[in-house]
């Protein structure tokens, strides 16, 4: 295991496309979410009567412990971003052919598989961190009252790592059944951003509520949309965090079948 | 002498194409065992499989007597078709792959291979900077790194100045010296007849022969002679060897005898006896060459 660790740092640490693209990841997240504080602080810093019924509403999502929320359900639209070093660290493989030389030189093809594997939960763990840290603080910038339960809703740390995770497996198998580099990008950016979008708002699956079985869509649903950004019922927003656990399921169930269905095409095919 | 390699029955198809046809032979320890054959023969195929690249569709190869694992891959330095490198990594830091997955070799070990092989100026260059014989120079190096018993040569003169190819020449040679099973693949019969002590010939993906190369390749030796009287060389020679033929191009008559009874005084002797005064009279081996033809022309 440390070997293969070792050997992807090696491919990693003087790879400057990786460096750049984490760099925008890095500045991407804090941005994003520092633009929609911005946008609800100027809804609710007025004084008039209606920003004052806004604020009451909608709470303090910025705040703890929402903040761990509301700041996993934005961070989690710009997963596209990791992905495209996800694809770019198989997709080199196959550009260069170095998937046969690493068989060559020593390892089994369950190991080249073990070593992507480790990438995919390499960049999952930045990027959790990185949320980690950017909820940290704004939620501790913008928390008024007592810290006492800040760590409440810590858990969306987690299912945030699980929604990435199962993500960027989705955009590792794309990549490793493609092979080539902006095929891959080109497919799994459209589906992930207009392709699945699209299809799970077909009225017939809408109406047997099927959109939420999509590969996307079920790890999205681990973090629902937050209270105040939709505009449905009570009772949806409780359902929707009561179904957690249940996507949860699902989730792991998906990314467990990703890397089987992959593990086994590697073992079977000629490299 | 023990077997490194031993290939049973394997058959190979590329979807309804049949890459090789039910190919079997050993490779013994120490030896120089060259594979060849023409162009789309199958040779790069047959390596492949060996090295878990390609799976076989019938057939199993044995290394070091045990079915393969990757562990013994470890210890087998290749170089496979083209020189696989990370094209925005450095010689050097190619080679730190090389050996973190293979276990072979240590730092210093990195900068001795990369010296052999000439590129030691160049070693922290980008490998996309290389022209193509630097980088076959980093894919010998590569396999060489570490000392490894065992080599794996898919055409490794590819791309080579003729310094070049005089240089690894040398260096099979040294490795042959020292011990090293070398399996070599080529096309380029000149370098596999100046250094190999085996081959096995294929012609689309069937083995026509295998065996230590004065076995396969040398089964006669042919003695050229020269006179005034061609015609009356080549009666006389009739009575007393086969395959007599007249070069009329080059004003001599070639005989055939059998490997190594060739005695040229006495055919001397004989001639002057006869009548007929040699002014030219050599004994030459078959070429590899010209086997190569014959057996892959049929």
């Amino acid at each position: 295991m440390n070997s293969l660790i070792k050997t992807e740092w090696l491919k990693i640490k003087n790879y400057r496309a990786f460096w750049w693209l984490l760099g925008i990841t890095t500045l991407t997240y804090p941005g994003v979410n520092y633009i929609a504080y911005n946008i609800f602080k100027k809804i609710t810093a007025d004084k008039k009567e209606v920003s004052q019924m806004a604020k009451f509403l909608i709470g303090d999502p910025f705040s703890f412990p929402e903040a761990w929320h509301t700041i996993a359900y934005f961070s989690s639209f710009f997963v596209f971003i990791p992905s495209v070093i996800i694809i770019m660290f198989i997709t080199n493989e196959y550009t260069f052919k170095t998937h046969r030389q690493n068989i060559i030189d020593g390892w089994s093809r369950n190991q080249f598989m073990t070593s992507k594997l480790i990438d995919v939960a390499i960049i999952s763990v930045i990027v959790t961190l990185l949320l980690a840290i950017i909820a940290f603080i704004i939620g501790f910038i913008t928390t008024d009252s007592g810290m006492g339960n800040m760590f409440d809703m810590i858990y969306y740390v987690a299912l945030f790592a699980l929604q990435t995770f199962a993500q960027l497996s989705l955009a590792f198998m794309v990549g490793f059944l493609v092979r080539k580099a902006f095929i891959s990008l080109g497919i799994f950016l459209f589906y992930f951003m207009i392709l699945e979008p699209v299809l799970t708002k077909i009225k017939y699956l809408k109406s047997f509520d099927l959109g939420r079985f999509f590969p996307i869509s079920i790890s999205n649903n681990l973090i629902p949309v937050p209270a105040f950004v939709g505009n449905f019922s009570k009772e949806a927003y409780e359902k929707s965090i009561a179904d957690i656990g249940f996507y949860i399921f699902l989730t792991i169930l998906l990314t467990t079948a990703v890397w089987f269905l992959c593990y086994r095409l590697n073992n079977r095919r000629d490299l | 002498m023990e077997t490194v390699l031993n290939i049973q029955n394997v058959t190979k198809y590329y979807g309804p194409l049949k890459a090789l046809d039910n190919v079997s032979f050993d490779v013994p320890e120490k030896s120089v065992f060259g594979i060849l054959g023409p162009n789309g023969s199958g040779k790069t195929t047959m390596l492949s499989i060996i090295l878990d690249v390609l799976k076989a569709t019938n057939g199993t190869y044995l290394w070091f007597g045990k079915p393969s694992t990757h562990e013994d891959r470890k210890q087998i330095g290749s170089l496979l078709e083209t020189p696989n490198f990370y094209h925005y990594l450095s010689a050097y830091n190619n080679l730190k792959i090389t050996q973190s997955i293979s276990g072979r070799g240590s730092e210093d070990e990195i900068a001795e291979v990369l010296k052999k092989v000439k590129l030691h100026e160049r070693q922290h260059s980008k490998f996309n900077s290389y022209s193509l014989g630097m980088k076959q120079r980093l894919a010998i190096a590569a396999a060489l790194l570490g000392s490894p018993k065992v080599l794996v040569l898919d055409e490794p003169t590819n791309g080579l100045d003729p310094v070049g190819i005089a240089e690894i020449r040398e260096l099979i040679l040294e490795l042959r010296n020292n011990g090293h099973t070398i399996i070599i693949a080529s096309h380029l019969l000149d370098e596999v007849e100046k250094v190999c002590t085996h081959v096995a010939i294929l012609k689309t993906g069937h083995l026509l022969t295998s065996g230590p190369v004065e076995e396969v390749l040398i089964d006669d030796d042919i003695v050229e002679l020269g006179a005034l009287n061609l015609n009356k060389l080549a009666e006389i020679l009739k009575l007393i060897a086969k395959n007599v033929s007249i070069d009329s191009k080059q004003q001599m008559v070639n005989i055939t005898i059998p490997k190594g009874s060739a005695k040229l005084e006495e055919l001397n002797q004989y001639c002057f006896d006869h009548g007929v005064v040699l002014n030219h009279l050599v004994i030459k081996k078959k070429r590899l060459e010209t086997k190569f033809f014959e057996l892959t022309n049929n």
